[in-house]
């Protein structure tokens, strides 16, 4: 669905951090699908955004946005 | 009790506790998890809502979005005045408008008085596509962590003895040096002209991988029980400082209220 606002087990705010996360994410991918050097690796991304503990981090790296596809839907 | 402050941010704080014992430390932890108050939204009176989410789905998302709370001005809604009506004293509100296409953020939630903004604007809410509409009012009240999640202002509290690391030379050779450096997780072992030192002890997590990988008696990880590190994280609802401060003030009524009881 669409990220959830807090970390389930420590009650970070993770929502904000999401977006942010996903445009740099792309850009990784980006250079890894030219054949260039990423600037940034994932874990250096979320350690960037503050987001140190694990439990926080698997909200990011494991979430899928599925929302789109429920936009039709009232 | 002697504090000494490692660390002050913000939403952080990391502080060095010392002569003290766990059940007091522990009581600080449990007071910032249940007791502190915050505010957060409670009430949502949905107008029109055709966003492909359900309007609990979102009355629970607005919930967990953290507010400004100045705890010096509001009151708890059960204990004040109005008698739980919902005055300017107990309640915050809130409106949001907003239609379809684009996010719907925190940040567009409008607060009647400017001094109630909300923390992080970015927070996503919920995604409208074209010709989708949500409009909402809300009320946003002081409430405790023991109540609901969303009414928690300190996240991850925690602490750990202070670790003390007794090493043997003597009972160490060259073989053993080596096994310790490369077992410590915490990378915190280095070897030093034959000599196993430690770095930054501090760092050390008690896990004990040292102790079992080499003679036994060379090394002894212990944790101090009168000394502790203490560290917390705010939702930023309250300065990592306030937080602190009404805690202990929590903390200080309590044990009032004890020893009148057992008067």
């Amino acid at each position: 669905m669409i990220i959830p606002v807090r970390c389930f087990t420590c009650g970070k705010v993770i929502g904000s951090l999401y977006e942010e996360f996903n445009k740099r994410y792309q850009e990784y991918q980006r250079a890894l699908t030219n054949g260039e050097k990423p600037k940034e690796t994932p874990k250096e991304i979320l350690d960037d955004l503050g987001v140190t503990r694990y439990c926080c981090r698997r909200m990011i790296l494991t979430h899928v946005d599925l929302l789109k596809e429920a936009a039709p839907y009232e | 009790m002697k504090v000494e402050v490692v660390k002050l941010k913000e939403d952080y704080a990391k502080l060095k506790i010392y002569d003290t014992a766990p059940y007091f430390v522990n009581a600080l932890r449990r007071v910032m998890l249940a007791d502190l108050p915050k505010l957060a939204i409670e009430d949502v009176i949905v107008y029109d809502n055709t966003s492909p989410l359900f309007d609990e789905i979102i009355a629970h998302r607005l919930g967990m979005v953290p507010l400004k709370t100045d705890l010096g001005v509001l009151v708890p809604r059960d204990e004040c005045s109005c008698g739980g009506k919902g005055c300017a004293n107990c309640t915050v509100r809130y409106t949001l408008s907003k239609e379809g296409p684009g996010v719907v953020y925190s940040g567009d939630l409008q607060p009647e008085n400017e001094r109630w903004g909300v923390v992080d604007p970015k927070i996503p809410i919920v995604e409208l596509s074209e010709g989708q509409r949500l409009i909402l009012e809300v009320e946003a009240v002081l409430g405790r962590g023991r109540d609901h999640a969303k009414w928690q202002a300190v996240q991850a509290p925690g602490y750990k003895y202070y670790p003390v690391i007794e090493i043997d030379q003597s009972k160490l050779d060259e073989e053993s040096r080596k096994r310790c450096v490369e077992v410590c997780p915490k990378k915190i072992l280095v070897e030093k002209e034959g000599r196993l030192v430690v770095t930054d002890v501090e760092k050390c997590s008690l896990c004990k991988s040292c102790e079992e990988v080499c003679e036994p008696g060379a090394i002894t990880v212990k944790g101090d029980e009168t000394r502790f590190i203490f560290s917390f994280e705010t939702d930023g609802s309250l300065s990592a400082k306030e937080a602190l401060v009404e805690s202990t003030k929590i903390l200080e009524e309590k044990y009032k209220e004890m020893e009148k009881l057992l008067k």
